[in-house]
């Protein structure tokens, strides 16, 4: 079962974890978010938030988000266009972390590398929860 | 719009893109994204929360962000597009969210804009900046 994200201490480093862009979640991401414009960019690429999804979807199966979590902020940089197949690994890793009235906030670096080790994603996701693990 | 990057003036408006959220999407994204929180997709839970009800998650929302700046910028949009937003406020079921942009400065092959996602109502849900190249 996963840690919850809460427990991690600032320079925590998640394991990285490798995925294939199989055709059919990247059909579903694309019927999800209703996405009708990358098909006019090129062939098989996809969507570049799909890989910072991704992405989070493996941090979420190593570290459950506490209740209460709240999404507070994104950067996201894209470094080329990723195809349909392509093999992939994601990391992150906690960058920051504070406590300020009764809510923690902390910083996840996140980023994504091809078959080769390139970057092709990288950004940072901001994130608050209750320090005491309650939903206010 | 997408072979003249480098040319856009500040002021210059982005298309925009609208779109309206369905409990169906946000059920969908949930399956795909691996993000169960109940609170995306439980109405009884999240009707016991602060928000009232279910809510999109943010990255569902910021995705018709990346598509407006991909029907904007095409390809280039892939290759170097860099974004920084703020969640506000949470989208809802039902709502009408238009992504837009304006560009706010040009110049060496760059350009940086601000952006936002806002519902009907005019409450900003995400506002921020991307910079692409051209």
């Amino acid at each position: 079962m996963a840690v919850s994200l809460a427990a991690l201490p600032r320079g925590h480093q998640f394991p990285p974890a490798t995925f294939t862009l199989a055709p059919d979640w990247v059909r579903d991401y694309v019927a999800a978010v209703d996405d009708t414009a990358i098909v006019s960019v090129g062939d098989g690429l996809v969507p570049p938030m799909a890989l910072a999804a991704l992405c989070i979807r493996a941090l979420l199966e190593r570290a459950a988000l506490p209740a209460g979590a709240v999404h507070l902020g994104q950067e996201l940089s894209f470094h080329r266009p990723v195809s349909v197949g392509e093999r992939l690994a994601a990391r992150a890793a906690v960058i920051s972390r504070g406590e300020r009235q009764g809510w923690v906030l902390m910083g996840v670096e996140l980023a994504v590398d091809d078959a080769s080790g390139e970057v092709v994603m990288e950004g940072r996701a901001t994130v608050t929860f209750p320090s005491d693990g309650s939903d206010p | 719009m997408k072979q003249q990057i480098a040319t856009l003036k500040p002021g210059r408006r982005l298309p925009a893109v609208s779109k309206t959220l369905t409990q169906e999407q946000i059920d969908r994204y949930a399956v795909v994204s691996g993000d169960g929180n109940p609170l995306h997709t439980d109405r009884r839970f999240a009707a016991t929360t602060r928000f009232g009800g279910t809510v999109a998650h943010g990255m569902l929302v910021l995705a018709y962000l990346s598509e407006m700046l991909t029907r904007a910028f095409g390809e280039a949009w892939l290759r170097s597009g860099r974004l920084k937003v703020r969640f506000r406020a949470p989208a809802r079921p039902g709502d009408t969210v238009t992504a837009s942009g304006t560009v706010v400065q040009s110049g060496d092959g760059r350009v940086r804009c601000e952006v936002q996602c806002a519902n009907v109502r005019g409450e900003v849900l995400i506002s921020g900046e991307a910079e692409v190249e051209g």
